[in-house]
């Protein structure tokens, strides 16, 4: 059923890739853009281009959210209700959008026009509350920011007139053109220096500032010294775990070849956006901290993981590898050496797991994105089974700055062990949110009400997530605490991927919670116990809280689970996916029960579903049918 | 460094093997750690956090997985401690929040570990109000395996067996987070031959054998510990019965010879003993018509029947087919009465002296582990041995053992890297002296003359290279190649190729049945006694004179082949055991019609039972004790598991009674009256079986010793045997044996009917040639008869050739034998 082209398509997709089966999730993304969605006879078909088991390619079919496993209307829009949209307006446009449509999440306008879904975090945080649209059978897609009721009618009207009248794509880049808010403290503005700048992304714009130089540098230098450099910068990672770069580098084992490089742009943590930012409108300088990373490594394939929905950064990032490689940065034979260097941009097809760099490992493989047993660690044995660096998108933006201006310079700023500056995303009920980059130990204070102009109305702040979503909060007591790995450990929390989110009075911890636990819920990937089914039943039973149903005991259940989940679970996500909910019901326990007592106050048992009665099977061997 | 270690659990210190697990180590210590994702076969993936300890860490004590951490020296873990205790209560707690609890209706109710360690592990109280998943039951995998999707508990088992061992991942999960299923592709249903280990595999009661299920309780069945008896491997497996009739098969762990799987035939085809076609009172030819008689009647007919043959026509008059289907003991006491009693050499079987096996069968299946070439030429171990098949899968995944392949098909293993070649009926010897000259020239030896003239090409030099290189090669010949016109040649060349190569001594030969070593070891040849020794030898016939307290004839006697051929001549009479020459060639009917006097021992009224004077009803492997020798000469027990099926009776228990019928005078040495006694004498009667006791044999068998026959092989000029052109017939027959046939044991278990394609295979362009499509209804023809059968095209058969496997119903391929035999010439229409 799939269309030549397509079949020779995916031929020449797996052409690109050390191994061909790396090539499972375009392929997949080029039959869904000419069938509209992935039919079983597709994925068979896919499955005997790859030589594989149809199950191999219907089980990863089924494990991303951006597949279709059934069609979908013209327009699929997805609007975003994680915590940080909540507490911008995402109700009230969910609840717009379905009254405008007529229909309900997760259903078709009858005219086939238009399908409606909640989407959990499109890193879009500081333009909230925001959608992602996207048009069948085509590489069409784009996010809508700062949205309102009306704006909403008007980019209905839009995407009808766009379907109806057959008019070129509205462009995929947000509106208006240009990167949403940033500010920088006035010390430290070079990872977002030159992103206002006109035609910040392309190559000419970059090479008039300097571009290539830092590369050039450290191509002059033995790989060993880069890595030296970053280590004595101290430069840390900024997808979560802090780990510094340059120990990690020196983890690879000695002699092994061929390493990869791994970029991991799978920004998915809700309340994180900053490397959305880099990659949109100063993709040169990634290209640019990617070419310093692998020769220090020397690594020859370096891989750019950009989740799925990011299709407007993979867009400046395909083009601007295209720039680079014509003008002789990657390639073979860089800067007239003989190092060569093929950056391949993989697209991620919508789990929040693959931000988790054994499971994006998985996912670029070709697989479900499940994590993997540690040790071996992926500087050992990552992509393909070889040593692989895997870094995130800042982190490896940070190295090219550093290798231009030298360890000393970098370490002039932020504290012994957190040195250097780092994006902040700040969220949620402030003035000015938007991504702030500022030195390390700059109080929570001074970013919220000195640089974002403080909170929406002058409301008190009710708690903080200093780290994205998956971090303890902190109560508004622990303002005065400074913006490093180590001040927000000793506050009680973690800086994790720097995604700072606000949330004022009045709002419901109840709802705070259940938003936090459906999220994860549903992108557990569905490996171990105790995050499989451990999320579910939390979901379950706070919503039966939410509904009435709850008595005291529950809390002190959740809490139970919550711990089995933090201390068992197979890889970070069970310990991250608790951390917010225990953090909630450790400060805001009053708050709980005084809602259970509120809305059931004689403390009535909740009822217990009936078992459903299950017949045995009695009659003849059938052929794949449901008896 | 030593490889012994020391560890400590829960304060008490245990010596451990460096690297093990640490669920492994626990265990020998006598602490069983529970698991569930675990498990010794599959590689560890820590999913189901079921095995939680403490390790002391010099960041204080960390939960870990037992299962997935290697034990290292001066390891200090915490089993018991309240931690960790609480931590595997967790666990267990999270697994029960959805499962469904219906134990009592649940096939794996008494025998789970799920229930086991929920007693030892579990919280002892619910704290769970939420409704559960619902999920798929009763959802059909296959027609022998049914899934319950509520009741699994995602630990992965099924999906790493299918995936690590039969490299046919289909299984695997769908959805993700709460709502992960495993499934199938939709479109498909599990095919891989070894689909059921994973019935063995699941740890709860997700995945049940759909023939078996609801048929018992587990603590009701009586465990038989026994072998399988459908090919040459001798997979260990264990009878479970209720009320005297097997409820199901189970895999049984003997590393040696079929780790701990057994393929799908072996577990299913288990019908057998309660088929009701099978025989269960002796038949006698009276009026024309097969009546029911006593055994008394029916023992005196075939003496007098027997006596009257040999008064008249002497004891050569006398022929016996025994069966490599039979036990040892059956095809022992058959050769003695025929050697010893009647006092005639015409006794062979099917496999016996036409197919030019190698004595020994082959060196070791434990060595297929350890290959790092594989070297298969005539045969097909996915059909004809599935778990040999597994093994070398792994080995070929595993160890990277390259996978060279001579066959007429391009059979499921040539999937791995390595060469395929595919010659056609005739061709091969020429390609095997290609491959000894490329062997010969890559070492720098003398190419002799004969030689000289062999094709050379790249890939020919490439597969010699890859064969002389080899430090461990697994090279199996197969029946294939070993039978019929043009064997000898086929057999010599290859021979030839493996000598060169300098691996001679590892050149095995793959029995397709379950005894066609021991039959061969028992002496169901014209010119071998018991023990493989020659009938020429006369100290051999003197020792078993004395054993048999008889004389013995010298003369050698007629072959399988020949005693069916002098049917219509000077064989008189034939007594055939588990023998079925008129279901598997028409035109051997005819013959057998002609006999004066034929007597038939079997499970079912055969084609050829229906020609009998006298039937005699024997019981099946599972209804009587015996023993059965593998491919690689391990003798393994098959004890009783139930009765037998109404008046049956034991081979052996058949053929005492009749021996001393037939001559009271002997009856002395006749009197044993167990097959532990009976086995203790064939140990006297084969000294290669010397020193084997019923006993001692034990729960794995033991083998006789591959260097107890030695075999001195050179590079040797022989025969050729040409094909010639038939422009009336323009297709070459290729037959060969397949996993789902029509044979008996299939067409007793109706569970199995619908597995497999059962047809002619046809490669694309002579289908297109010929204007037929899968499932078209075909005649093939040739000099000698035809058949009626349907037609399945498949680009795996070699152009120019027809695939049809041995017993389709119906479509019997010896049927089609021309002089050529397996090659003959066919054509289509």
């Amino acid at each position: 059923m799939l269309s030549d082209s397509v079949r020779s398509e995916i031929q020449a997709l797996m052409g690109q890739y050390p191994q061909p089966r790396s090539a499972i999730l375009p392929a997949l993304y080029a039959a869904q853009r000419q069938i509209g969605w992935l039919p079983n006879a597709a994925l068979d078909e896919i499955a005997g281009l790859f030589g594989v088991e149809p199950m191999e390619v219907y089980a990863i079919a089924g494990f991303y959210n951006m597949f279709y496993k059934a069609p979908k209307g013209q327009f699929h829009l997805e609007i975003c209700t994680n915590v940080p949209c909540m507490l911008r307006g995402a109700g009230d446009l969910v609840a717009h959008v379905q009254e405008k449509l007529g229909i309900k999440l997760g259903e078709t306008t009858a005219d086939g026009q238009f399908s409606i879904d909640h989407m959990e975090c499109l890193g879009a945080c500081a333009t909230a509350p925001m959608l992602f649209a996207r048009k069948r059978q085509s590489d069409w897609g784009r996010y809508y920011e700062n949205l309102t009721p009306e704006r909403l009618d008007a980019l209905l009207e839009e995407l009808r007139a766009f379907a109806a009248a057959d008019l070129p794509a509205p462009p995929m880049e947000r509106d208006p053109a240009g990167p949403y808010h940033h500010d920088h403290h006035p010390e430290t503005n070079f990872l977002l220096a030159r992103i206002d700048r006109p035609a910040s992304h392309t190559l000419a714009s970059y090479q008039a500032e300097g571009g290539y130089a830092a590369a050039a540098k450290a191509l002059s230098m033995p790989p060993q010294a880069v890595i030296d450099t970053v280590k004595q910068a101290g430069v840390r990672g900024r997808g979560g775990a802090g780990f510094p770069a340059g120990v990690k580098w020196g983890f690879l084992p000695k002699d092994v070849f061929p390493r990869y490089l791994v970029v991991n742009c799978d920004e998915s943590e809700p309340g994180t956006f900053k490397d959305r930012l880099i990659v949109e409108y100063d993709p040169h300088q990634l290209l640019e901290g990617i070419l310093c990373a692998a020769w220090a490594i020397q690594a020859h394939h370096a891989f750019i993981y950009v989740r799925g929905e990011y299709l407007f950064a993979q867009q400046r990032l395909q083009a601007a590898i295209a720039e680079a490689k014509a003008a002789g940065y990657l390639g073979q034979g860089i800067f007239g050496s003989d190092f060569d260097l093929e950056v391949i941009v993989h697209s991620g097809a919508g789990a929040y797991i693959c931000g988790e760099e054994t499971a994006l490992l998985s996912s670029l493989e070709g697989g479900r994105g499940h994590p993997r047993l540690k040790p071996p660690f992926p500087a050992v044995a990552g992509l393909y089974g070889r040593p692989t660096i895997v870094n995130n998108v800042e982190t490896i933006s940070h190295v090219r700055h550093v290798l231009e201006h030298g360890a000393d310079w970098y370490r002039q700023w932020g504290t012994d062990r957190s040195p250097g500056f780092q994006l902040i995303c700040l969220s949620g009920q402030v003035q000015k949110p938007g991504v702030y980059e500022i030195p390390y130990g700059l109080t929570l204070r001074q970013l919220i009400y000195d640089l974002a102009g403080g909170t929406l109305d002058g409301r008190p702040i009710k708690s903080i997530i200093p780290g994205g979503l998956s971090m303890p909060h902190l109560l508004p007591d622990k303002l005065d605490t400074g913006i490093d790995f180590e001040s927000i450990q000793a506050a009680g929390s973690m800086l994790g991927s720097g995604g700072v989110i606000v949330i004022c009075e009045g709002e419901s911890v109840l709802d705070v919670a259940l938003r936090t636990v459906g999220f994860y819920r549903e992108e557990s990937c569905g490996k171990c116990t105790p995050c499989r089914e451990g999320q579910g039943w939390l979901e379950k039973s706070l919503q039966r809280i939410r509904k009435g149903e709850g008595v005291v005991g529950d809390l002190d259940n959740l809490a139970r689970f919550a711990k089995y989940i933090d201390q068992q679970s197979f890889c970070p996500f069970g310990p991250a996916s608790v951390w917010g909910l225990q953090s909630l019901l450790r400060q805001f326990r009053p708050e709980f029960e005084a809602h259970i007592a509120l809305s059931n106050p004689d403390g009535e048992k909740p009822e217990i579903p009936a078992r459903p009665i299950y017949r045995a099977y009695t009659g003849k061997p059938l052929k794949n049918v449901l008896d | 460094m030593s490889d012994l270690i020391t560890i400590t659990i829960d304060g008490k210190e245990i010596p451990a093997q460096r690297g093990e697990m640490l669920t492994k180590a626990a265990r020998r210590a006598g602490i069983e750690i529970p698991v569930f994702c675990g498990h010794p076969k599959l590689d560890p993936i820590g999913a189901c956090r079921m095995c939680l300890v403490e390790q002391e860490t010099p960041r204080g004590r960390a939960l870990i997985t037992a299962c997935t951490t290697p034990v290292s020296e001066g390891m200090v873990i915490h089993y018991g401690s309240e931690k960790a205790v609480d931590a595997r209560q967790g666990t267990l707690e999270m697994i029960l929040i959805n499962h469904p609890l219906d134990c009592p209706i649940c096939d794996k109710g008494g025998e789970c570990p799920l229930q086991d360690h929920t007693l030892a592990h579990g919280p002892g109280k619910s704290h769970f109000w939420e409704e559960k998943h619902h999920k798929a039951k009763n959802y059909p995998l296959s027609d022998l395996i049914l899934l319950d999707q509520e009741r699994c508990i995602l630990c992965w088992r099924c999906i790493r067996y299918l995936g690590e061992w039969e490299d046919k991942p289909q299984l695997g999960l769908f959805h993700r987070g709460g709502e992960t299923v495993i499934d199938k592709f939709p479109d498909g249903e599990l095919d891989a031959y070894t689909s059921g280990s994973i019935i063995d595999l699941c740890p709860v009661g997700a995945l049940t054998n759909r023939p078996a299920r609801f048929s018992y309780r587990p603590w009701e069945l009586r465990k038989t510990p026994s072998i399988c008896t459908h090919c040459g491997q001798g997979c260990n497996l264990r009878i479970d019965s209720r009320d005297d009739i097997v409820r199901r098969h189970v895999a049984r762990e003997n590393v040696a010879v079929n780790d701990e799987w057994i393929c799908d035939k072996g577990r299913f085809a288990d019908d057998i003993s309660v088929s009701p076609a099978r025989l269960q009172q002796p038949l006698a030819r009276i009026a024309g018509q097969l009546q029911p008689v006593s055994w008394a009647e029916a023992l005196q007919r075939v003496v007098s029947g027997l006596k009257g043959v040999a008064e008249r026509h002497g004891p050569a008059a006398i022929g016996a087919i025994g069966s490599a289907k039979a036990s040892n003991e059956a095809n022992y006491l058959l050769g003695k009465f025929m050697r010893g009693v009647i006092g005639s050499n015409n006794l062979d079987h099917r496999e016996g002296a036409a197919l030019l096996a190698d004595p020994r069968g082959l060196p070791s299946l434990e060595a297929a582990r350890h290959a790092d070439l594989i070297l298969l030429m005539g045969c097909d171990p996915s059909e004809e041995m599935p778990v040999l098949a597994t093994l070398l899968k792994r080995a070929a995944i595993r160890q990277a053992a390259a996978v060279v392949i001579v066959h007429p098909r391009r059979i499921e293993l040539a999937r791995y890297p390595g060469h395929c070649f595919q010659p056609a009926p005739g061709e091969e010897p020429a390609l095997f002296d290609a491959l000894t000259r490329a062997t010969l020239a890559g070492r720098g030896e003398p190419i002799p003359a004969w030689l000289a003239g062999a094709a050379e090409d790249a890939q020919i030099t490439a597969a010699a290279n890859a064969l002389a290189a080899a430090q461990r090669p697994f090279i199996l010949y197969g029946s294939d190649y070993a039978w019929g016109f043009g064997a000898r040649a086929i057999v010599a060349s290859l021979t030839n190729w493996v000598t060169a190569a300098g691996h001679g001594d590892r050149l095995g030969f793959l029995h397709a049945q379950a005894n066609s070593q021991g039959a061969g070891d028992m002496g169901m040849l014209p010119d071998f006694l018991p023990g493989r020794r020659p009938l020429a030898d006369a100290k051999a016939r003197g020792d078993l004179e004395a054993l048999w307290q008889t004389e013995l004839p010298s003369q050698p006697g007629l072959t399988y082949g020949g005693m069916l051929a002098s049917a219509r001549g000077r064989i008189k009479a034939l007594y055939l055991l588990g023998a079925n020459p008129a279901g598997e060639k028409p035109a051997d009917a005819a013959a057998l019609k002609a006999l004066d006097f034929l007597v038939v021992q079997e499970l079912f009224l055969t084609e050829t039972a229906q020609l009998a004077d006298v039937v005699l009803p024997a019981a099946s492997y599972v209804e009587g004790d015996g023993t059965f020798t593998n491919s690689e000469r391990r003798v393994q027990r098959a004890p009783q598991a139930v009765k037998p099926v109404g008046n049956a009776a034991p081979d052996w228990l058949i053929l005492t009674h009749l021996a001393r019928a037939y001559a009271p005078e002997r009856a002395a040495a006749w009197s044993t009256t167990s097959v532990a006694a009976l086995f203790a004498e064939i140990t006297q009667a084969a000294p290669l079986y010397a020193g084997m006791t019923w006993e001692n044999l034990g729960a794995g068998g033991r083998q006789w010793p591959w260097q107890a026959l030695s075999l001195q092989r050179s590079v040797q000029p022989y025969k050729p045997a040409a094909l010639p052109a038939d422009p009336a017939y323009p297709l070459r027959l290729v037959v060969g044996n397949q996993l789902w046939d029509d044979g008996v044991v299939l067409a007793a278990s109706p569970a199995l009917a619908q597995q497999g394609i059962k047809a002619a295979r046809l490669h694309p362009t002579d289908a297109a040639a010929l204007g037929l499509h899968s499932g078209d209804a075909i005649t093939l023809r040739s000099r000698s008869g035809s058949v009626r059968t349907t037609v399945h095209v498949d680009d795996a058969i070699k152009p120019g050739t027809v695939f049809l496997p041995y017993s389709l119903a119906g479509a019997p391929a010896g049927a089609l034998f021309d002089e050529y035999a397996p090659r003959s010439a066919v054509g289509v229409g």
